[in-house]
């Protein structure tokens, strides 16, 4: 069993100055003098000794255990700072791509918006075709045609089809073949179904054909515009310049205006 | 540290004070070595690096008081085993005598009791081996007279606790 250590306070102080190199050359020389006979001075020595050496080990222990717990820190906050700049990185490239991404939308919102809009078919056809007026009532009375009148009616009505069923209806002798073929022409190209039109096209030819008849001209106004209309585009040019170039023709202006107006491409 | 004329250089400046060696490592090594705690040992980065800088002054400690007489030729690998070793609380290397390991233990329990000044001076003077005027120009104080009061006054206080824990 060791014996009780010894207080060391009553020599701390000496001690300490004696082995911090404190003592003057007298001093030192006198207190190695008392370490050799003073039992308790060499023990308090000796336990002084052991002291410090352990507070060697735990100052070293305890230095590098708080120089890493340091370093430890700063590269805690270094990562933290990178991953904060990444994230930072990140964001912006986000918000880059959001930008990017709006700034098409609404170019593309733009272009919907504002795009040029080709006129359908149906529309440019609308807008240059000039219908047949039809006889007129005075016409029909003088002529005493109830038929033809009643016929002429329903076409002034839209009725095309009871008015086509009308024009039927009346005997070849009562009005010339002429009027008969190009009205049936007309009829039909006025029901502006796609196979009315095609359905009224050889009526109208053959309208425009008749030699001396005064609806030749403007049967052949009608056909050119059903050829349009039918998409046959180079036969529907070919008839309505026939068409523009007749002074005759009532339908003279209209045919030059559909020409002019480029509506007719290929 | 590749040749053995390095590392017994390591050696040589670890004992004498010099740990720039370890604290190096520590940097190079310390987002690996939580990589392999997590998938060894399931630890967080925290406990990881913890686990570390304890595993690193306990292999200072090997090295300074001589437990360690020879660098292993692959620290990390000996690093990385002292790890497993403490994790699983199964330690192989030498031990100092149990009643000279305790009682240094207990000194370090109670330096860290001390006031922060007080360790930093202790440390200045005992580990780093400043003297008086480096130490009174680090710490702040008027001269070399003063610092010397101070450390001795550490000291005291040092000694006293370790009497009161005795008795």
């Amino acid at each position: 069993m060791p014996l009780p250590a010894p207080d060391l306070r009553p020599y701390l102080e000496e001690l300490e100055r004696f082995a911090d190199g404190q003592l003057s050359a007298a001093e030192q020389e006198a207190f190695e003098s008392r370490l050799e006979t003073d039992p308790a001075l060499y023990q308090a020595y000796q336990q002084y000794e052991q002291l410090t050496a352990d507070l060697r080990w735990v100052a070293g222990h305890e230095t590098l255990y708080q120089r890493l717990l340091a370093l430890d820190q700063r590269l805690d906050q270094r990562q933290l700072a990178l991953s904060r700049v990444r994230r930072r990185q990140r964001q912006q490239q986000q918000r880059w791509g959001m930008g990017v991404a709006a700034a098409l939308l609404a170019l593309l919102a733009l272009w919907l918006l504002w795009r040029p809009v080709a006129p359908s078919a149906a529309t440019e056809w609308a807008r240059y075709y000039e219908p047949e007026a039809g006889l007129p009532d005075s016409v029909l009375r003088d002529n005493q045609r109830p038929l033809l009148a009643e016929a002429m009616r329903y076409y002034r009505e839209g009725q095309y089809q009871p008015a086509l069923q009308t024009l039927s209806r009346i005997p070849a002798t009562a009005i010339g073949q002429d009027t008969l073929t190009y009205y049936h022409g007309i009829f039909l190209l006025s029901q502006d179904g796609p196979e009315q039109i095609q359905a009224a096209q050889p009526f109208l030819r053959r309208a425009a054909t008749q030699p001396g008849s005064p609806l030749a001209g403007r049967a052949r106004y009608h056909l050119g515009m059903a050829y349009w209309r039918n998409q046959q585009t180079s036969a529907a040019r070919n008839t309505l310049r026939a068409v523009s170039n007749d002074v005759k023709n009532p339908y003279q202006q209209a045919a030059r205006r559909v020409l002019r107006s480029g509506a007719m491409k290929d | 540290m590749d040749t053995p004329q390095q590392l017994a250089e390591v050696l040589t400046s670890l004992r004498v004070g010099n740990q720039s060696f370890l604290v190096q490592f520590y940097e190079q090594n310390r987002t690996l070595f939580a990589r392999w705690a997590r998938r060894q040992h399931q630890l967080e980065p925290v406990a990881a690096h913890e686990l570390l800088r304890t595993v690193l002054v306990e292999f200072y400690d090997q090295v300074a008081d001589g437990r360690l007489t020879m660098l292993p030729d692959n620290v990390r690998a000996y690093v990385y085993g002292l790890a497993d070793e403490q994790v699983r609380a199964a330690r192989t290397t030498a031990r100092l005598p149990a009643h000279e390991d305790g009682r240094r233990q207990r000194l370090l329990a109670l330096f860290r009791t001390l006031g922060l000044d007080c360790q930093k001076m202790l440390m200045y003077f005992y580990f780093r081996g400043y003297h008086f005027e480096k130490m009174a120009g680090k710490m702040g104080f008027a001269n070399a007279n003063v610092a010397r009061m101070q450390k001795s006054a550490c000291l005291r206080k040092l000694y006293e606790l370790r009497l009161r824990a005795a008795a």
